[in-house]
């Protein structure tokens, strides 16, 4: 499914990642954990094209991921710390945004439906830059529901949410699971990380340690 | 795509108003200094008349091409195009068009009030006006775009901008002005071509050039 | 690593390149004609142009390592377009320099918008921002990619610069060295001697200055 060899990448000429390798199957859930500053969301970025990295490949589904048509990436999914989305659009507008940008445009019933379950209903006309921490974090979970992905690249999914997001969260992943989808996450906590993972990496001093 | 890219630049724009809205006030306050500073109830400024708009065009440029540039970073926004499964030139695309719209419609309101705190005549031909100054504004917008796209992400955007932008638009002020000069003094088309034909290459070389770096340069 | 200089080819070069140098200076001192009206002034064409040369050819070295650069993304071709960016500018600050110097006896005047000495200094202004870019731009390896994009746009907009810049002010004279080819033998040889060793020169602060780059990016890297 997906297949990086010998990723590297630095900052400031400072190696973050050195010669990252590891595999994931179809159906796995891969969990990475690390010290802050490890390189997990770098990975991640990498993975989701978002970043550079200065050596190393990537394959997804077979295809190099580093080169060619963007069309390759149309079944990633990446969500990062950040909401990625534009502050001055409402909810609405924003998943309608990132649906269009996909190719796979939806109906906004189908949009305000996913709202409704996460309870964001109401604020679904207010522009975003008003959302708590929490409101934005389940925005981003109705992103996951509503597109179409094979592999999901998704950092501290837990953070900021409260009770109830977290639920929604953990119903989310589960369901993921049991689907059979594959997922990439960054987590913090041990705890959640030994529920949900079928493989957990430690990134240390830019390398992967598997235990 | 290019057309989702372009109508969320122009829906953005539509629900902030940030670029029009600061790019004509700024655009007014610049022409006020002009006719401040230049004594226009008892000098006839004709001749700087030109050289005067494309001025206040390039400062304008410059704040509208900022602003606009950094509403991509709130929300770490601009990460959602560039993860998407997009051609990443159309993102330039899409911002030298919208840019491209905002001055255009910056330029249109604007226009009456610097000819008339001027005291300057309208121009004759004012169909040769428009079309020139449209063209001249395509070209304008993807020096403009371009280099923003380049200094976005660096610390200094700010100054980067104008520093790196006003050098490499010069030959387009050059032409700017001289077309305008040509078409408000009545000067024959034959004398002002040569000054058409190079905005065009601009506009043609640096939607290329742009098209083809920004696939580069977006990337973190 | 190796100290440049340890190396024999290196010591060499040198060697060669500061013999040629001297032997250059005194070529245009004393084995070139007077140019009747101009004197001494002229003389300092003999540095002016190949100093142009050199600025541009560097310049074109920035564009072309510029996109190897996105091609190969390799390091080493973000090494080569800084090292041909930093000797590019000191080259064509030397132009700008000679230029007004040589202006102001026959001209009159240190500055007259000549359309080449226009562009080279519209040239380096971009080049100005291009290295303040280069040092407060953050980010190291993001601003490689900036300045590769930036050397590249900065080369493909010369020649425009450069049509623009002439029909601007057609009535400004162009230069003399338009017409150094139909100069007579005594002046042209040394001209085109003085042009070889000044690109000698050129190869190897250019490959003096990447090895530079390197152990200093190595040493950053350290810290």
């Amino acid at each position: 499914m997906l297949s990086v060899s010998r990723l590297s990448k630095s900052f400031n000429l400072r190696p973050v990642l050195r010669e990252v390798t590891f595999d994931v199957k179809s159906g796995e859930t891969i969990i990475f954990m690390g010290k802050n500053g490890a390189g997990k969301t770098t990975l991640l970025r990498i993975l989701a094209r978002i970043m550079t990295c200065d050596g190393g490949k990537i394959l997804f589904q077979n295809k190099d991921l580093l080169k060619g048509s963007p069309d390759k990436r149309k079944k990633i999914l990446y969500l990062g710390h950040a909401p990625a989305m534009y502050s001055s659009l409402s909810a609405v507008e924003n998943l309608k945004l990132v649906m269009n940008l996909r190719s796979t445009p939806i109906s906004e019933v189908t949009i305000r439906d996913q709202l409704e379950k996460f309870s964001l209903l109401e604020q679904s006309d207010d522009i975003i830059s008003i959302y708590s921490q929490g409101m934005l974090q389940r925005l981003k979970l109705i992103c996951a529901e509503l597109v179409d992905w094979d592999l999901l690249l998704i950092d501290e999914p837990f953070t900021g949410l409260d009770e109830l997001g977290e639920k929604q969260m953990k119903d989310s992943l589960n369901q993921w699971k049991i689907s059979g989808k594959t997922m990439c996450v960054v987590l913090h906590s041990r705890q959640k990380a030994e529920k949900y993972a079928s493989r957990i990496l430690h990134l240390e001093d830019g390398v992967i340690k598997e235990s | 795509m290019f057309l989702t890219l372009l109508k969320k630049e122009l829906f953005i724009e539509f629900r902030s108003r940030e670029v029009i809205l600061s790019m004509l006030i700024f655009g007014l306050s610049i022409i006020l200094v002009f006719a401040f500073t230049s004594n226009v109830s008892k000098v006839i400024v004709t001749n700087y008349a030109p050289g005067m708009f494309w001025i206040m065009v390039l400062l304008v440029t410059v704040l509208g091409v900022h602003r606009s540039f950094s509403y991509e970073k709130e929300f770490d926004a601009f990460s959602l195009l560039i993860s998407s499964p997009i051609d990443r030139g159309l993102i330039y695309l899409a911002k030298w068009i919208s840019g491209f719209i905002f001055l255009t419609i910056m330029e249109a309101i604007v226009i009456i009030p610097f000819f008339k705190f001027l005291l300057i005549e309208y121009p004759s031909d004012l169909l040769l006006s428009v079309v020139t100054t449209l063209l001249i504004n395509l070209a304008i917008m993807s020096v403009a775009s371009l280099v923003s796209g380049i200094a976005m992400r660096a610390n200094l955007s700010e100054v980067l901008v104008p520093i790196l932008f006003f050098p490499l638009v010069s030959p387009v002020v050059i032409a700017a002005s001289k077309i305008s000069a040509g078409i408000m003094a009545g000067d024959p088309y034959q004398l002002w071509q040569i000054w058409l034909l190079i905005v065009i290459s601009i506009i043609v070389i640096f939607s290329l050039v742009g098209y083809t770096l920004f696939d580069f340069i977006t990337e973190e | 690593m190796q100290s440049f200089f340890k190396q024999k080819i290196n010591i060499i070069s040198l060697l060669t390149v500061t013999v040629f140098m001297l032997f250059n200076i005194w070529n245009i001192i004393y084995n070139t004609p007077m140019v009747p009206e101009q004197h001494w002034a002229q003389k300092i064409f003999y540095v002016h142009v190949p100093s142009a040369w050199i600025g541009f050819l560097s310049y074109f070295v920035v564009m072309i390592s510029g996109i190897m650069f996105f091609v190969k993304g390799n390091d080493y071709w973000d090494r080569v377009s800084l090292a041909a960016a930093e000797i590019g500018t000191i080259f064509i600050s030397l132009v700008l320099i000679t230029g007004p110097i040589w202006a102001t006896p026959i001209w009159g005047q240190p500055w007259i918008w000549e359309p080449r000495l226009t562009t080279t200094l519209i040239l380096f202004l971009i080049y100005v921002g291009y290295f303040m870019m280069r040092s407060f731009g953050g980010h190291v390896e993001r601003v490689k990619r900036y300045a590769a994009a930036l050397g590249i746009i900065a080369f493909v907009n010369v020649p425009i610069i450069f049509v623009s810049v002439q029909f601007w002010a057609p009535e400004i004279q162009s230069h003399p060295q338009v017409e150094i080819a139909k100069q007579p033998s005594d002046i042209l040889g040394p001209f085109l001697i003085s042009l070889g060793i000044f690109t000698l020169l050129y190869t190897l602060m250019l490959k003096y200055r990447i090895h530079v780059i390197k152990i200093k990016n190595k040493v950053v890297a350290n810290v």
